[in-house]
């Protein structure tokens, strides 16, 4: 999908017109930013925004994320356990420490 | 003030044009000071409140909280919100916005990619075909498509080095623009304020002369009801307009389209204003 993202409030302000007028190629509306159908007309819209608005306007192209595909067992695994923890209060780090998961700084600075 | 519409010249608080081929619209960029064909109009620096009522006629309907607001800055009210939000206002003044040639960068990007395939399949049919030629046995056709297979390949080198480089200039800019954008939120948060700071100063402003536009409304003629606040009103938009010019104190002249106060001056009187009175349908320069 598209992900357009605007940051002025005119940009806002068209994008909130576009969704209203095109109601059949947004996928999801958020405020200051809509998910577009990923189709010529689509892109067509997201388009038009950046030609009027410049980089006020932010435009990603986005794929769902398989995490069985894309992500690391070890980071999926640490996920997991972390969600099924005994204790809701205790953080991440002290989690990780101690056993086998990775710890939050060494994940931050590997891309995916 | 002075109107001076092709030979016809005229001054005074109320001033006639009723008779003259003049267009209102062109009677209100006149007094703004802009170039107008055949139309000169020598008269104070119009202010917020001719954005709004500048030009009276029948069925035009401005905002009312907005004339109303500029009707009391014209009496010289302040709304409280003033000097925070030419704070607001002064900090959005500030922000540059740098342009990083984003869209540029996007396109080499894009055609460094292009070259760089076409040449891929160009180098991939010059292989294909030198080894046709070699089991053929046509050793000087070979030696030509060879040459042209090295030419191709050196090229294709070169193609993926500029691909290579645009792609890290567009990663570079677009990190860029991340921080960037970053600043940009802050700063539409501070557009968002300075909005709502202006939408709180018009309430406030005009709720202050509320009491008097009510009066006017009801001293003028027209079918209207003020009600108790400002987004109250119901009933006749150009009442309304005339209302707002009664209560403010504009220094330069409200073009008026409509004939219902009668003529120049008796509007003027009326509105207790400057006003060039035109016909309802007048039309010209």
């Amino acid at each position: 999908m598209l992900l357009v993202v605007t940051y002025s409030r005119a940009a806002r302000a068209t994008l909130r017109n576009v969704c209203s007028a095109h109601e059949t190629t947004v996928v999801r509306r958020f405020g200051r930013a809509a998910l577009l159908r990923e189709t010529e007309f689509g892109a067509f819209l997201a388009c038009r925004l950046r030609e009027k608005h410049g980089t006020d306007v932010q435009v990603e192209q986005t794929t769902p994320l398989n995490e069985y595909e894309t992500v690391p067992d070890r980071v999926r695994h640490a996920a997991a356990a972390y969600e099924d923890r005994e204790s809701a209060s205790t953080p991440y780090t002290a989690f990780a420490n101690g056993r086998d998961h990775p710890d939050p700084a060494a994940m931050r600075d590997e891309e995916l | 003030m002075r109107l001076v519409v092709g030979e016809t010249a005229r001054s005074g608080e109320a001033v006639d044009a009723t008779d003259l081929t003049v267009a209102p619209a062109a009677l209100a960029r006149a007094a703004a000071g802009e170039a107008v064909d055949g139309v000169c109009l020598d008269c104070p620096e119009p202010g917020p409140l001719h954005d709004r009522v500048g030009v009276v006629r029948e069925g035009a309907d401005p905002p009312l909280r907005g004339a109303l607001a500029a009707a009391a800055r014209s009496l010289g009210e302040r709304a409280p919100e003033r000097a925070r939000l030419e704070r607001v206002r002064a900090r959005l003044a500030d922000e540059e916005q740098p342009d990083l040639g984003l869209a540029a960068a996007r396109r080499r990007a894009a055609a460094a990619g292009e070259e760089e395939v076409r040449l891929r399949e160009r180098v991939a049919t010059l292989r294909g075909r030198v080894d046709a030629l070699e089991d053929a046995g046509a050793t000087e056709a070979r030696r030509e498509a060879e040459t042209a297979l090295a030419e191709t390949t050196r090229r294709l080198t070169e193609a993926e080095t500029e691909r290579i480089a645009a792609e890290q200039r567009l990663d570079g800019l677009e990190r860029r623009a991340r921080e960037l954008r970053d600043r940009r939120e802050e700063r539409l948060a501070l557009e968002d304020r300075a909005a709502n700071l202006a939408r709180a100063a018009r309430a406030h402003l005009a709720e202050t002369v509320y009491d008097r536009f009510r009066a006017a409304v009801a001293a003028l003629p027209g079918d209207g009801d003020a009600g108790a606040a400002p987004g109250d009103y119901e009933g006749d938009p150009t009442l309304a307009a005339l209302a707002v010019v009664r209560v403010a104190a504009p220094e330069a002249p409200v073009v008026v389209a409509t004939d219902r106060l009668g003529g120049a001056a008796r509007t003027a009187d009326r509105l207790d204003a400057p006003v060039v009175r035109v016909a309802p349908d007048a039309e010209g320069r």
